[in-house]
């Protein structure tokens, strides 16, 4: 069934994103403007607006099922197409839109529900023998309990939400002392954010990398993979920058978790995009860690080296259609590399640095995409994720794509807000993460600084705060403050004086 | 007055930048002086041109004569002072001695899960104070210090900004 108008579910890059391959396919695009941004980027891209400006809930509208339901259907739109975040992982959602007879743009409500429960997920794959590090068998609902399981499975422990996903709900248990503690804070974190507070507990395996598969079925159970990514560079379980392919993984290596990953995604009978992610440690051993049932944030990496838009074949797969690939045509070649550009200041522990950007002036070039929602007097506002732009960097190998990489990030400019392109000209500088064999507790356990130190530039900066304390005691020209000579200030301090007023 | 009070001091913290006055628009390093130009267009905000190059700036705080520049990204904080004023601060610090106190500003802003100690409780560099949620994180605040809690202005499910006052402790030495 040909879709022809897509009520986009989402805001910020991912909707800008989705609209440009519907444009492509002839497809019609719909978004709503919410009282938060009623100036966002992603408005201006689409064919029509819903305005939603009158909603006053605390809720966001995207996260409101029954309210995105009404205005599909008020609009006409005959498929929803969820982005990521908000709703794009709830089963009752596409369950919902199912019921209405509107195409859910993603898996189907039981592929969603089957791998987005950790406790059910694991079960599916260890009936279907994927490799995954030992651990409880369902929840474990005690500290008492806890204490047992991690006794027989031995220190150190991961506790996990049942229900979670990127990161939270997660602690790392070294110690029985630690136990009580930590299980706590797991546990109401869970149930905070995904208000499920069940909790289940795996072997933690010490400095992995983390791999993932991109898959892709359709609705006739065809399913194959679209090789991997790499996503070591996080911190507290976020990713910061992502690579395809992974430096780590040979031929065999590499065609050998692709089928399992294919696996995995058969046992649930999943059609759409999908990723399965892999911890993969120092030994060559990899562990199943969970199925992502969504569009990534990092899916231009896989697209820029397989040269498929999955956003495309999403579409096409929830139009019944069959895979126009078989996994003998998918091939790779080259590198690419995105860096999340965010508003978060890194000098104060990557903490969201919301605001408005005054000038945004990204690189573009022939190695260059940059998937964005913001442009100049685009607000970040504190209710939704900090994202200000993806830059994503091709390049014929790893070496090559690293030093466009630097050439691009140096190119950025950005005012307005605090951002983590310090972080990001830190990291492409650092050589553990240029050879390639950085692990996720990389950042957090051996980065010193999350920024480069330049003397020079503090020394402009001083320059610069020297100059402002100036022009802020001068008074007719003259300096208030208790230097003698201070009638000896310099004819350009006092045009600036003088233009100023 | 003597010549070498014709300064201004910018100090980090760590170091002092000198500048002679009046400010000139240069910078020496080595034996070769620098052009600095501050600029502001429509393209590209304020900015300061050096060496053939563009940084962003930003004036992040400008109080009295504290300052925090973001400059190309990153953020310097700096205290400008006169020679006078800089040993006046100095002859402060002396008589002063060795921090005796120290106090625990929110990091960021968020809401109190739980406060792990009492008042008059003694602990020590690295012990766990409170768990702090931002952004649906749980984070746990740690004690940077050995000494003894004075006071908690914090309470579980309340509120905080960024470098609101949580905890206040004694250093033991």
């Amino acid at each position: 069934m040909k879709i022809k108008n897509i009520l986009i579910a989402n805001r910020g890059e991912i909707a800008v994103r989705i609209i440009s391959t519907a444009k492509k396919m002839g497809i019609t695009t719909s978004v709503i403007k919410t009282r938060t941004e009623p100036a966002a980027m992603y408005l201006a891209h689409a064919d029509k607006i819903y305005d939603d400006t009158e909603n006053i809930s605390e809720i966001p509208v995207f996260l409101d099922i029954e309210r995105i339901i009404r205005i599909a259907l008020e609009i006409g739109a005959d498929a929803i197409h969820p982005g990521y975040g908000f709703l794009a992982e709830n089963p009752y959602f596409a369950q919902k839109c199912a019921d209405n007879k509107i195409i859910f743009i993603g898996p189907s409500p039981d592929s969603i529900y089957k791998m987005g429960n950790k406790i059910i997920a694991r079960k599916i794959a260890l009936a279907s023998r994927i490799p995954m590090t030992i651990g409880s068998e369902g929840k474990v609902p005690t500290e008492k309990e806890a204490i047992r399981v991690a006794q027989k499975i031995g220190y150190p422990v991961i506790i996990k939400a049942a229900s979670g996903g990127g990161g939270r709900g997660m602690r790392i248990v070294r110690s029985e002392e630690e136990m009580p503690k930590m299980f706590r804070m797991a546990s109401n974190e869970a149930d905070k954010t995904f208000s499920d507070h069940s909790v289940f507990i795996e072997k933690y395996i010490e400095n992995p990398k983390h791999i993932e598969f991109q898959v892709l079925g359709d609705k006739k159970g065809n399913i194959i993979h679209l090789w991997e990514r790499e996503c070591s560079v996080q911190r507290k379980h976020q990713k910061l920058l992502e690579e395809a392919p992974s430096s780590a993984l040979n031929d065999k290596t590499r065609k050998e978790m692709g089928e399992i990953a294919v696996k995995i995604a058969s046992a649930v009978g999943y059609f759409s995009a999908g990723t399965v992610e892999f911890l993969f440690d120092s030994k060559g051993n990899y562990y199943f860690m969970e199925m992502n049932t969504r569009i990534q944030v990092e899916h231009p990496v896989t697209e820029l080296i397989t040269g498929i838009d999955l956003v495309e074949e999403q579409i096409r797969i929830a139009e019944g259609k069959e895979l126009r690939y078989r996994q003998e045509d998918i091939k790779f070649r080259g590198w690419a590399i995105e860096c999340r550009i965010n508003a978060e200041d890194v000098q104060a522990g990557f903490s969201p640095a919301p605001g408005k950007i005054e000038q945004i002036i990204m690189p573009s070039g022939e190695n260059i995409r940059v998937d964005t929602g913001v442009q100049a007097g685009s607000v970040i506002a504190a209710n939704y994720d900090s994202m200000i732009a993806k830059l994503i960097i091709y390049g014929k190998n790893r070496k090559e794509a690293l030093a466009n990489c630097k050439q691009a990030l140096d190119k950025v400019w950005i005012k307005g807000t605090k951002t983590t392109l310090p972080f990001f000209r830190m990291l492409i500088r650092n050589p553990r993460f240029l050879d390639g064999s950085i692990t996720t507790p990389f950042i957090e356990n051996e980065i010193s600084s999350y920024y480069v130190y330049s003397e020079y530039e503090e020394m402009l900066a001083a320059w610069l705060a020297t100059w402002l304390f100036i022009d802020e005691n001068l008074d007719e020209g003259n300096l208030k403050i208790d230097i003698d000579e201070a009638r000896n200030i310099s004819p350009w301090l006092l045009n600036k004086r003088i233009n100023r007023h | 007055m003597a010549k070498q009070n014709k300064k201004l001091y910018a100090l980090t913290g760590k170091k002092k930048y000198s500048f002679n006055l009046p400010l000139t628009e240069t910078i020496k390093i080595g034996k070769r002086q620098y052009k600095i130009v501050i600029k502001e267009d429509g393209r590209y905000g304020t900015y300061i041109l050096w060496k053939n190059r563009r940084y962003p700036v930003e004036i992040i705080l400008s109080r009295q004569n504290k300052f925090e520049i973001l400059f190309n990204y990153v953020c310097y904080s700096f205290t400008v002072e006169t020679p006078f004023s800089l040993k006046r601060k100095q002859y402060l610090n002396r008589e002063k001695g060795p921090a005796e106190e120290e106090k625990i500003l929110a990091p960021m802003p968020g809401k109190i899960l739980e406060v792990l100690v009492r008042q008059g409780d003694e602990i020590n560099r690295g012990d766990p104070l409170l768990i702090l949620e931002a952004m649906k994180m749980q984070n746990e605040i740690n004690c940077p210090v050995n000494g003894i809690v004075k006071s908690i202005n914090v309470n579980p499910e309340m509120n905080v900004n960024k470098d609101d006052l949580m905890i206040e402790l004694s250093i033991i030495h």
